[in-house]
């Protein structure tokens, strides 16, 4: 019997991100952005130091957080399943595409100073203008591209 | 710092993962506007934690780990919509970004494996770009707390 429920609503996940967002700006004046966090992890496996050495730490709590809520469902099941996406592309077009995804979104969230958690959640919520014009930027890139493979694929994808 | 670090990204990763975020499907029919749930998750969060930081730094609310707070804002730049219009297409094409595919990993997705390491490679090369395209000029010192926080 799983503890969790297939899919927590968002207006239970929503309000306890904002309100994690709350507790690491309250208690140490910091954001919670991921991308910044691998540069991190790269930084440490490099044994180049750095102030932000905690941020090792918060990339290491999101794997343990995300392991801990899989195994209230049940357990990790290893596989290469990707939803939809490995159903419309055979396994050889899939790597290469992910990672071409992977390439676009770090240079991108880089070069924009910060991707779906930097900007999306705390940038927005500190009110800062450059992450509202960030967010709304890559959303409506998002949904455009999303738009265009569901076209181009007839509505496989 | 370390500890709450760790207490912040556990709660984040669960809520991540709780609600399916790494799920490729998920943010696919999020970006197809067939459902509209993550959209209102995001918003949720923002109109939690938008009013309170408000208040705490209008009251100078005073850190016991990172001094008064500051909340970081930025100005808007041509790199913030070209940067933003690139990690769009990206999370389009994988249907997950940073933490998500993190939290696809933890929860057995191999191939978040793959998009990690396309993001660690992409961080880097704009890094290095921006390195090399700064090196004749002088450049006013990078915002650190900016340039690791988002």
């Amino acid at each position: 019997m799983p503890l969790l429920p297939d899919r927590l609503p968002w207006y239970v996940a929503g309000p306890l991100i904002g309100l994690l967002l709350i507790v690491m700006y309250s208690a140490a004046n910091r954001t919670i952005g991921v991308s910044g966090s691998y540069l991190e992890v790269l930084g440490f496996l490099r044994r180049r130091p750095s102030p932000e050495r905690w941020r090792v730490w918060f990339f290491g709590g999101i794997f343990a957080g995300a392991l801990a809520a899989t195994a209230l469902r049940g357990g990790p099941a290893l596989g290469l399943d990707y939803g939809t996406l490995s159903r419309a592309l055979p396994l050889a077009a899939l790597v290469p595409l992910l990672f071409l995804a992977g390439l676009l979104m770090g240079y991108g969230a880089r070069w924009a100073g910060g991707c779906t958690s930097g900007h999306g959640i705390c940038g927005t919520s500190a009110l800062s203008p450059g992450s509202f014009v960030a967010t709304a930027t890559f959303m409506a890139a998002a949904v455009v591209v999303t738009a265009v493979l569901h076209f181009v694929t007839g509505g496989a994808l | 710092m370390s500890g709450v670090g760790f207490l912040v990204g556990a709660g984040f990763g669960f809520a991540l993962a709780a609600a399916r975020l790494n799920d490729y499907d998920v943010i696919h029919n999020m970006l197809l506007l067939r459902e509209l749930d993550v959209f209102l998750l995001m918003a949720s969060a923002i109109a939690v934690a938008a009013p309170t930081l408000w208040v705490l730094s209008r009251r100078r609310w005073h850190t016991p780990l990172g001094g008064p707070l500051a909340l970081q804002r930025c100005a808007v730049e041509r790199k913030t919509v070209v940067g933003a219009m690139m990690f769009g297409t990206g999370w389009a094409l994988a249907g997950t970004c940073p933490g998500p595919a993190l939290a696809m990993v933890a929860g057995g997705g191999l191939l978040g494996l793959v998009v990690m390491v396309g993001l660690v490679a992409g961080l880097s090369l704009r890094d290095a770009v921006a390195a090399r395209s700064s090196a004749p000029r002088a450049q006013r010192p990078l915002d650190r707390s900016i340039a690791l926080g988002r």
